[in-house]
C-alpha cells in the first residue's frame, strides 16, 4: 500500500509541476499587468521601471526559475493588486472555499444517493420520474440563478436564511445548494444505472430466494457494491466544485479563493493566479488519492489486489 | 518645454479659511452600523492606494491637507492655510499645517509627516503615482506646522488635486514597515482601523480624539461589508442584514426611490465617459473633422441615459458641473441625424464607411457595454457602420494604450472613460488623451488626436497654478474641443445612488478625491 501511495505520490507531483508550468505561461499570454496597475496618465518611463521593478523585462524561462525556486520556500510573491504575500492571500481564503465545496458535495450526494438508489429499484414508477426529474431540475438551472431564488425565497420572503456572508452553518446552506444541486442529476444517473446492474447480479437474487429483507439487500449489500463508480468521479466533482465555486462565492459574497483567483486573473495578478492554480492543484490530485485509497474500503477484492 | 512666468506674483491666501475645530465637542459617538459597499479597495495604506476604489476605504481613516466638502468646495482640511508664490522664477507652496492634530496612536502630526509621505509617495517602488510628484524638488521643513513644496515647473494638477499628500505618521510607519501598517493602519481620519478581513468587511471605530469636532461620526462601530454581486446587497439591505447600501443597480433605482422608510440619494461621479476616435492615422475618416462632427450629431446622448442607464448619468460638455472651468454656455452638438448625413456626404462619404468600434465589456460603470452598443447603433443609423469588438478590462487598456512608436493600434471607435475627480479638473486627462502622444515626456498615453493647438493650450494648463487662470484656460480649451470633436466626443458622468433606512441612520455623504463615501457625518437615529 505505501508503494501504491509513493507511486501516486510522484504522479501528483508531476501534474503539480505541470500545471504550475501551464498556468504560467497562460497567464502571461493574457497580457501586461503593468498597464492595469498603473494609472493612465502614468508615463512610459515609469511602465518600464515598474515592469523591471517585477522583474516583468525578464525572458519568460527565466521568469519561471526565479518564480518556481521562490514557490519551492514558500514565498509565491506579493499580489499585484494587494500588495501583500499572494500566498496569505490564497491560504486565508482557501478553507472557505473547501468548506463550501465540501457542504455542496455533501447536499449532491445526500440527493444523489437516496433519488439513484429508489429510481432503480422502483424503476418506471413515479418515484424513478421524481427523482430524475427534480435531479434533472438542477442541472438545468444555472448556480447563479439558483443562487439569486434561493435568496428571494429564503432570506427575503422567508427570511430564514442570511443572505450572504460567512461564519455560521445557517450561512452555508444556500450556498452550499446553489452550487451542489448542478451535479446531483449526474450522480443520479450513475447510481441508478449502476444499481440497475448489481440489482440483477446472481447474489442478489440468491439473497432475495433466501428471503433476506429488502432494504438489507439494497443498502447493505446492492449499494456498496454500486457505489464504487460514484466514489471514482468523486474526486472530479470536488475539483470541479473547487473550481466552479467563483459564481456562487459572489452571489453570497463567500470569502473563497474562487472569487479571488478569477478577479486575480483579470488583473493580470500573476503571484495570486499561480498560487491559487498551484494549491488547487494540490487539492484536486491529494482528493484522487483519497478516492483511490477508499475503494479498497469498499471493496476487499480491490485492497486485497492491491 | 519652457515654463511662463504664470504663477508668479501670487499669495493665495483667500484659498484659505479654516473650516471648523471651533464648535463644542459633542457627546461620545455610541451604536453599532453595518453597512455593504460593492466594491473592494485593494490597499488601505494611502501610500500604496491603486485604484479609485481604495479611496472607498482609505478616504475613512486618512486625510489630506485639501478637501471638498459635501457641496464640492474645496476646503482647508488638515492644512490650516497654504498659498502659492514664487521664488528664483520658480513655483513655491507654502503650506502651514494644524495644531493638535492627533494620528489614532497619539502622536501629533507634524511637518516631518508630511515630509515622509511626500518620500514615500516619490518613490516608484512603493507607491503607483511617483510621476505625481515629480514637479516637486524640493521639500523644505520650516517648522513643526510648517513646510514649502518647492517645484522645477508649474504644476496646476498638484493644486486641483488637493495637494496629493497623505498624513501618515513617520515615527509609527518606520517602526512597523509596509507591511506592518497595511495590517495596523495609522492616520488622522474621523474613523480608526480594527479589522480586516479581505473580501469580506473593514471594521473601524469612531476616533474620540478626532480633531475636527463638527464633523465626525457619532456612531461609535462601523462595519462595511463587501457585497459585489448587486441582488445580493440588495437582498442584505431588504432583509436589514445592512442599513446602508452603495450602487443601487440603476434598474432598482425608482423601485428604491418609493421603498417606505428608505432615503436615496444619487449622486454624480467623478467619472467621465466618451466615444473617442481615430484621428491620428493616415487615411482614418475621423482625421476629417466633418466626420468627428457627424458622428457627434448621430448619437442622441440623453436618450442613451434615459433608456439604457435609466437616468443614471448625467449629460456632460468636456467639463461637469462644478467642476473647475465648468461653463453652462457650453452646448453638445444637438443630435441631428439628417445634418450628420449632409456632413458625411460633404467630407466625401455619401454612403458611409466601415469602420472598428472596440466596446469596454468589463461592467466598470454601470450598463457600460449596452451603452457602448448602443452608441455604434447611432452611428450606424448615418452610416458609420461599426464592427464591434467587445474586448475585457485587460485588453481594451492595452487597446486605448499609446507608449510604443508608431501608430495607435486603435483604428476606429472606442467607448472610454477617464475620471476627471470631484469636484473635477480636466488637466490630467486631456494631457491623456487630447494632447497628441509624445514619446517619452508623458503626454497622451492614451491619445488618438494629434492637433498643435489643442497640445500648447494643455500644455500651458499644465504650468498654471493659479486657480483663476486655470479656469479660463480650461474653458478656452473646451470651446475648441467640443467645436472641433478633439479628444473624443463627451457623453455622461454616471451616478451612483445611496440607499439607508431613513428611521434608523442620518447620513450626509462628504466626498474623498473622487468618491463619496466618506462617513464623516453619519449618525443613528434614537
Amino acid at each position: 500500500m505505501l508503494g501504491y501511495i509513493a507511486k501516486r505520490g510522484v504522479h501528483g507531483l508531476v501534474s503539480i509541476v505541470g500545471a504550475s508550468m501551464l498556468i504560467f505561461a497562460i497567464s502571461r499570454l493574457s497580457g501586461d499587468p503593468v498597464l492595469l496597475m498603473l494609472p493612465p496618465e502614468a508615463p512610459q518611463s515609469l511602465v518600464d521601471e515598474t515592469r523591471r521593478h517585477m522583474g516583468l523585462d525578464q525572458p519568460l524561462w527565466m521568469q519561471y526559475l526565479i518564480f518556481a525556486g521562490k514557490a519551492l520556500t514558500g514565498d509565491f510573491g506579493n499580489s499585484y493588486r494587494w500588495q501583500m504575500p499572494a500566498l496569505d492571500l490564497v491560504l486565508d481564503r482557501l478553507p472557505a472555499t473547501i468548506q463550501l465545496a465540501v457542504a455542496a458535495l455533501l447536499f449532491s450526494m445526500a440527493l444523489a444517493i437516496p433519488f439513484g438508489v429508489l429510481s432503480a429499484v422502483h424503476r418506471g414508477t413515479w418515484i424513478d420520474n421524481f427523482g430524475k426529474g427534480f435531479a434533472m431540475l438542477g442541472q438545468a438551472m444555472p448556480n447563479f440563478w439558483v443562487g439569486l431564488l434561493l435568496i428571494l425565497v429564503f432570506a427575503i420572503h422567508l427570511e430564514w436564511l442570511p443572505p450572504f456572508g460567512h461564519g455560521t452553518p445557517a450561512h452555508l446552506v444556500m450556498p452550499a445548494i446553489a452550487l451542489g444541486w448542478y451535479p446531483v442529476a449526474a450522480q443520479t444517473r450513475i447510481i441508478r444505472s449502476s444499481m440497475l446492474d448489481v440489482l440483477d447480479s446472481d447474489y442478489i437474487r440468491m439473497g432475495r430466494a433466501v428471503g433476506a429483507p429488502d432494504w438489507v439487500l439494497i443498502w447493505k449489500y446492492a449499494f456498496r457494491n454500486a457505489a464504487i463508480p460514484l466514489v471514482t468521479m468523486l474526486g472530479v466533482y470536488f475539483a470541479a466544485m473547487l473550481g466552479g465555486a467563483f459564481v456562487v462565492e459572489v452571489i453570497f459574497a463567500w470569502p473563497g479563493l474562487g472569487r479571488t483567483v478569477v478577479e486575480a486573473v483579470f488583473s493580470r495578478d500573476f503571484p495570486v493566479v499561480q498560487a491559487g492554480v498551484l494549491f488547487t492543484s494540490i487539492l484536486f490530485v491529494l482528493s484522487n488519492l483519497l478516492v483511490d485509497l477508499s475503494y479498497g474500503v469498499i471493496d476487499p477484492r480491490i485492497r486485497r489486489d492491491g | 518645454m519652457t515654463m511662463k512666468p504664470a504663477i508668479g506674483l501670487l499669495a493665495l491666501a483667500a484659498l484659505c479659511a479654516p473650516v471648523v475645530a471651533t464648535a463644542p465637542a459633542r457627546a461620545q459617538a455610541s451604536g453599532e452600523l453595518t453597512v455593504a459597499f460593492g466594491a473592494e479597495g485593494t490597499a488601505v495604506d494611502p501610500i500604496k492606494y491603486a485604484a479609485g476604489v481604495d479611496h472607498y476605504y482609505i478616504g475613512q481613516m486618512f486625510e489630506q491637507l485639501v478637501r471638498p466638502d459635501p457641496s464640492l468646495k474645496e476646503t482647508n482640511w488638515l492644512a490650516e492655510k497654504w498659498d502659492i508664490s514664487e521664488a528664483g522664477g520658480k513655483p513655491v507652496i507654502d503650506v502651514t499645517i494644524r495644531k493638535g492634530v492627533k494620528f489614532h496612536n497619539g502622536d501629533l502630526l507634524t511637518a516631518e509627516d508630511f515630509e515622509y509621505s511626500f518620500r514615500k509617495l516619490r518613490d516608484p517602488k512603493v507607491s503607483r503615482w511617483s510621476h505625481l510628484q515629480a514637479a516637486v524638488e524640493r521639500f523644505e521643513i520650516v517648522d513643526a506646522h510648517r513646510f514649502r513644496l518647492h517645484f522645477s515647473e508649474g504644476d496646476g494638477s498638484y493644486v486641483a488635486n488637493q495637494l496629493q499628500l497623505w498624513a501618515i505618521p513617520k515615527k509609527y510607519y518606520e517602526q512597523v514597515g509596509e507591511d506592518g501598517f497595511s495590517k495596523a493602519p495609522v492616520g488622522t481620519g474621523p474613523w480608526k482601523f480594527v479589522s480586516r478581513t479581505v473580501k469580506e468587511d473593514l471594521k473601524l471605530e469612531a476616533f474620540d480624539d478626532y480633531w475636527n469636532k463638527e464633523h465626525r461620526p457619532k456612531v461609535k462601530k462601523l462595519t462595511i461589508k463587501i457585497i459585489p454581486e448587486d441582488l445580493t446587497r440588495v437582498a442584505a439591505f431588504k432583509t436589514g442584514a445592512v442599513d446602508w447600501i452603495d450602487a443601487v443597480p440603476p434598474s432598482m433605482v425608482e423601485e428604491f426611490t418609493k421603498m417606505k422608510g428608505v432615503k436615496t440619494l444619487s449622486l454624480v461621479t467623478g467619472n467621465n465617459l466618451f466615444i473617442d476616435f481615430n484621428t491620428d492615422m493616415k487615411g482614418s475618416p475621423f482625421a476629417d473633422v466633418r466626420v468627428r462632427r457627424a458622428a457627434a450629431h448621430a448619437v442622441d446622448v440623453d436618450a442613451i441615459i434615459k433608456s439604457v442607464v435609466f437616468g443614471q448619468g448625467e449629460r456632460y460638455v468636456q467639463v461637469g458641473k462644478g467642476s473647475a472651468g465648468y461653463d453652462p454656455n457650453l452646448k453638445p452638438l444637438a443630435y441631428d441625424p439628417k445634418k450628420a448625413r449632409d456632413l458625411l456626404r460633404e467630407a466625401g462619404y455619401p454612403n458611409g464607411f466601415d469602420t472598428p468600434c472596440y466596446n469596454l465589456t468589463t461592467p466598470r460603470e454601470p450598463n457600460i457595454k449596452e451603452v457602448g452598443e448602443a452608441v455604434f447603433a447611432f452611428l450606424g443609423t448615418v452610416g458609420i457602420r461599426c464592427k464591434v469588438q467587445g474586448l475585457e478590462y485587460g485588453a481594451w487598456i492595452v487597446m486605448g494604450r499609446r507608449g510604443r512608436s508608431g501608430p495607435p493600434i486603435m483604428d476606429g471607435v472606442i467607448s472610454w472613460m477617464w475620471s476627471q475627480n470631484l469636484p473635477g479638473d480636466p488637466a490630467i486627462p486631456w494631457a491623456g488623451h487630447l494632447h497628441s502622444y509624445v514619446e517619452g515626456k508623458g503626454w497622451g498615453s492614451y491619445s488618438h488626436t494629434a492637433d498643435a493647438k489643442a497640445d500648447a493650450m494643455v500644455e500651458e494648463l499644465k504650468r498654471t497654478m493659479e486657480p483663476t487662470k486655470r479656469v479660463a484656460l480650461i474653458q478656452e480649451i473646451a470651446r475648441y474641443k467640443n467645436e472641433n470633436v478633439l479628444g473624443g466626443l463627451t457623453t455622461y458622468r454616471p451616478k451612483v445612488t445611496f440607499a439607508w433606512r431613513e428611521d434608523k441612520v442620518e447620513f450626509n455623504p462628504w466626498p474623498y478625491p473622487g468618491y463619496y463615501r466618506g462617513f464623516q457625518d453619519v449618525a443613528l437615529k434614537k
